[in-house]
């Protein structure tokens, strides 16, 4: 095991994660392009469901809609599972594919030798994520509703936010389990987009995860954002807390705030070690 | 003048040496792709995953019946998002090899060989329009478990119109191709931005009555449009109010163009971006 030769300071570390953060904010920045494609793709994602509704229901789309998941605002719900779908995307393609990202471009070996803690240089690769995700998904939230004539300001928005910031934290937890898998099995870009329509699945980006037969369900209650995406839906939308009440379903999130981090970044080290005693991180 | 002297032995001349070379490169990709399982495997399962979230969206709105309320809302859907399939191929693939080549620092070496080029651009999307076609086949069977009974009716010229519609869009992935050449890894960003209007503009998951009139106006502007509604009414047997754009004979003239006239349309720009590379030296610059 490698010691570090010095122990730095807090105010280090922190300069650490705002440097990496900042300088992934920086280079984004110059690629305006993807920037707008950040707003435009969940407006487009939910669209699709909301414009098959319309055609397929006709005038009965709203009541069939408020029957089978709980509200009549099918245009707000899709919108909803939409964005919070890009904030999972986000955090998978930027966090969990960190490490990955570090190879292809041959700067994980010098990382690797920099007398810092990786922790705080992920953390940095979370934080821009996070950032990123949240302005897209609301400003896609906000412009969607705008362009489908739905009122994003409803319901009890102050539980709806804090539904979202707790639900980031789990989310870092799951995306560091990810790069797990990543780190171990390598191909990339073909795990990622599986895992992105798996979770989209799982999490009931469009429809309630009540469809599920029993066994999914479950499955569906262990990931974390399935209950940030229907705490969410609840306090805007009134669908129905899993447990009645949004403390209840808060408290479970904050369990999952608990575990998932600790889980992820053990699991993510143990991984990590294995391979740097095997071939090493920089063969790909 | 280095260009001219690279023209007169840029290619083996003749259709038996271009074959030769197209099939090489098909044999060469086919391999590559076997050597990563865990890429063929997962995109199986997310075609299956894509469908079971779009149908599970559909269901939302059934009635107390289960039933998706009016019109062929199966056919409109599944040979939608086949058509879907295969267009993404087939519009940002080439696009994609080119830059790949690029960042592999392959690209120049492949234009020094006397190769055809045209079968180097193309078999790139071949090896995964077969593998696209055996997953549209099972997407269909999938979605038919979801939505209910597929129509099936004029098979002959719905392959036809799907032909047509490929082709049509191997131009629009030509183009794309020539844009990534001068304006590298902004180009992807465009091709991912396009696929995403597309999905829009061309309805592949809806009826095009459910867009708004101004919305609608421009898609009558789009050709791949017509083919995407041409598709599904032949196939779906034309039910009341299909196709919903032109007159099914018109729809087909418009596609029959697109098919002819953009595969070379295309080809001619990349041909001129790529010259344009090669003078300026940055074929290799990305």
């Amino acid at each position: 095991m490698v010691e570090l030769l010095y122990q730095p300071s807090l105010r280090s570390k922190l300069g650490v994660l705002l440097a990496s953060a900042r300088m992934r904010l920086i280079t984004i920045s110059r690629y305006r392009g993807q920037l707008a494609l950040d707003l435009v793709m969940p407006i487009v994602f939910a669209a699709m469901p909301i414009l098959l509704g319309r055609a397929t229901g006709g005038a009965a789309a709203a009541d069939n809609f408020l029957r089978n998941t709980g509200t009549a605002n099918y245009v707000a719900y899709m919108l909803i599972g939409s964005s919070a779908f890009t904030i999972v995307t986000y955090a998978f393609w930027h966090t969990g594919y960190w490490v990955r990202w570090e190879q292809e471009t041959g700067t994980l070996e010098a990382i690797y030798l920099a007398p810092t803690n990786k922790l705080w240089l992920v953390a940095g690769v979370a934080l821009y994520s996070m950032l990123r995700s949240l302005i897209s998904a609301t400003a896609a939230y906000l412009i969607g509703s705008a362009i489908f004539h739905v009122n994003p300001f409803q319901g009890e928005l102050l539980i709806a936010v804090a539904f979202v910031v707790s639900g980031l934290v789990p989310l870092l937890g799951v995306s560091f389990l990810f790069g797990a898998l990543i780190l171990k099995l390598k191909q990339a870009n073909a795990l990622v987009n599986l895992m992105q329509w798996g979770v989209t699945l799982l999490m009931g980006v469009f429809f309630p995860v009540a469809v599920f037969p029993p066994m999914a369900r479950v499955l569906a209650w262990l990931f974390p954002p399935t209950w940030m995406v229907n705490g969410v839906r609840s306090a805007l939308l009134g669908v129905g807390f899993f447990f009645g009440r949004w403390y209840r379903d808060m408290a479970v999130l904050w369990a999952f705030m608990l575990i998932a981090p600790l889980l992820g970044a053990w699991v993510f080290a143990r991984v990590e070690r294995n391979i740097r005693r095997n071939a090493g991180m920089g063969e790909y | 003048m280095a260009s001219t002297s690279l023209s007169s032995t840029r290619t083996l001349h003749g259709f038996a040496a271009t074959w030769s070379a197209f099939w090489a490169m098909v044999r060469k990709e086919f391999a590559i792709m076997t050597r990563y399982p865990v890429e063929f495997i997962a995109s199986f399962a997310q075609v299956f995953l894509i469908v079971a979230v779009f149908s599970l969206a559909g269901l939302t709105f059934a009635d107390e019946n289960g039933r998706l309320g009016q019109g062929p809302a199966s056919g409109v859907v599944i040979y939608g998002f086949v058509l879907f399939l295969f267009l993404s191929d087939t519009l940002w693939s080439i696009g994609y090899n080119i830059r790949l080549e690029q960042k592999q620092g392959t690209l120049e070496q492949l234009y020094l060989s006397p190769a055809s080029k045209f079968a180097s651009l193309v078999s790139r999307v071949t090896t995964i329009l077969v593998w696209t076609g055996l997953l549209c086949l099972t997407s269909a069977w999938l979605m038919t478990t979801f939505l209910g009974k597929l129509p099936l009716a004029n098979p002959g010229l719905g392959l036809y119109i799907l032909i047509m519609s490929l082709a049509g869009t191997f131009g629009v992935g030509f183009a794309l191709a020539a844009l990534t050449l001068r304006i590298k890894e902004a180009g992807q960003t465009l091709a991912n931005g396009l696929q995403f209007l597309f999905l829009i503009l061309c309805a592949n998951f809806f009826p095009f009555s459910a867009l708004p009139a101004g919305i609608l106006a421009v898609s009558r502007c789009i050709p791949l449009a017509y083919a995407v509604d041409a598709f599904r009414s032949t196939l779906m047997g034309y039910p009341p109010g299909f196709p919903e754009l032109a007159p099914i004979g018109v729809e087909i003239v418009i596609v029959t163009a697109f098919g002819i006239l953009m595969p070379a349309l295309g080809f001619w720009a990349y041909r001129r971006a790529e010259r344009r590379a090669r003078m300026t030296g940055s074929l290799s610059e990305y």
